[in-house]
């Protein structure tokens, strides 16, 4: 397969992972062009024998997502419903937090769109939950093919995957009690 | 708690059977116990309900279009080469006349050619080139003026071949009459001359017999002058003029 061909096929799709993972149209843009990058380097490093191509690249692509999530420290103290609420969640919930102030309640229901609450609602989930939802829910992708590309055990991706549906499910709900 | 059994099942045979239960691949038996026990379940109904509602959410995200300089910018950070099949289609939206149309099939014929000609190293080993010809013409005295078409029909093959043919013949006959009238020439002084020759041939001959070692006496000749014309002489630092008459002296 031809260079060019490999990035028509797949860059939409490293774009989406990006874009869900990374929150922002032009650090999905640079982030897509980087595994792009980085692949036109390694590709001669690929072994048929060891996985599926898409796994190969949706592994770089998550490494690199991860170099990028410690450069930028964005999400870095991230507010699990899991964990105990801190003072500060206290002052400000998780769906203050998403909601956008300019608008009133009524209106912000209005303006934004559905996608881009959940969008934005995605984004609040820690790392580790939102990229097993994203491999699973938005790719498609089965339990096995994620845990190979996560590095983890079977059970540990449905245990995330579980975990952040839920915790992403409660900050949809808190938003929309809220905007009602 | 996950030893409690509601409907004939146990919450961690509930946890067990939720991920299949959420990709729709339960038995239809099974399907009907697992929902039976989310409904009577205190602590497994509210959280199938957060989990379902949550991969609902997810589900509703749509895909996103990458933006439509991705895959050019992608291809010329590296290769350095820029792709055109995404833009041929977006032309092909506006075309409305024939001439757009020819233009947008030059385009799409002629564009990876043009793309590899962008290149900085191909314009750069382009430009070497042509310079170099320039010069290699210049020397060898072309001009681009001098350079006419060619007619390469079969008359004017012809035409040139008889025309070529003439000229070499007429060169040659040309050549060979000035070789014969010079050769004529030659014999007619030999024959008008006779003293002239056998003092020259005398003269070699006291060439070859003097063996005294002496330098030949050196002969100032001057064939654009007669034999008792003046020579005039002069030098930087006098600017008059001395004259000086000299006599031809043959030796």
């Amino acid at each position: 397969m031809a260079w060019e061909e490999i990035v028509q096929r797949y860059n939409r799709r490293i774009y989406n992972i990006c874009y869900r993972f990374a929150g922002s149209a032009d650090d999905a843009q640079d982030l897509t062009q980087e595994v792009f990058i980085k692949m036109y380097r390694t590709l001669s490093s690929y072994d048929v024998e060891r996985g599926a191509f898409m796994t190969w690249l949706t592994t770089m692509t998550r490494n690199l997502l991860v170099d990028h999530f410690r450069k930028t420290k964005q999400d870095r103290v991230t507010d699990s419903m899991d964990a105990a609420p801190s003072e500060h969640e206290d002052a400000m919930p998780l769906s203050e937090q998403i909601e956008d102030k300019r608008l009133p309640p009524d209106a912000r229901v209005q303006s934004r769109e559905t996608g881009e609450v959940v969008h934005e609602a995605l984004q609040k989930l820690s790392p580790e939950l939102r990229e097993a939802v994203i491999l699973r829910d938005l790719q498609d992708m089965d339990y096995r093919d994620i845990a190979s590309v996560l590095k983890v055990p079977e059970g540990t991706v449905k245990s995330r995957i579980n975990r952040g549906r839920a915790e992403l499910a409660r900050l949809l709900q808190r938003i929309y009690r809220q905007v009602m | 708690m996950p030893g409690e059994t509601h409907n004939g099942m146990q919450c961690n045979e509930f946890e067990t059977l939720l991920f299949d239960a959420l990709d729709q691949k339960l038995p239809e038996g099974q399907q009907e116990r697992f929902r039976a026990h989310a409904r009577v379940c205190g602590k497994c109904g509210p959280m199938f309900a957060e989990v379902e509602a949550g991969q609902h959410w997810l589900k509703s995200l749509a895909e996103v279009e990458s933006p439509a300089n991705l895959v050019n910018e992608i291809l010329a950070a590296t290769t350095g080469i820029q792709s055109y099949r995404l833009q041929a289609p977006v032309a092909a939206e506006h075309r409305a006349s024939l001439g757009e149309r020819i233009r947008e099939w030059a385009d799409s014929l002629f564009a990876p050619v043009w793309g590899t000609v962008r290149q900085p190293r191909f314009a750069m080993s382009f430009g070497m080139a042509f310079f170099s010809l320039s010069v290699a013409l210049s020397v060898a005295g072309v001009k681009p003026t001098d350079i006419k078409s060619a007619d390469l029909s079969r008359s004017g093959l012809r035409r040139t071949y008889y025309t070529t043919t003439a000229r070499v013949v007429k060169y040659y006959e040309n050549i060979r009459l000035v070789y014969e009238i010079e050769s004529k020439v030659q014999e007619i002084k030999k024959v008008t001359r006779p003293d002239e020759r056998k003092q020259e041939k005398e003269r070699e001959r006291n060439h070859k017999n003097n063996t005294s070692g002496d330098p030949e006496p050196r002969q100032e000749r001057n064939y654009s002058r007669d034999e008792n014309q003046p020579v005039l002489a002069s030098g930087p630092q006098n600017p008059l003029a001395v004259s000086v008459i000299t006599t031809r002296r043959d030796v």
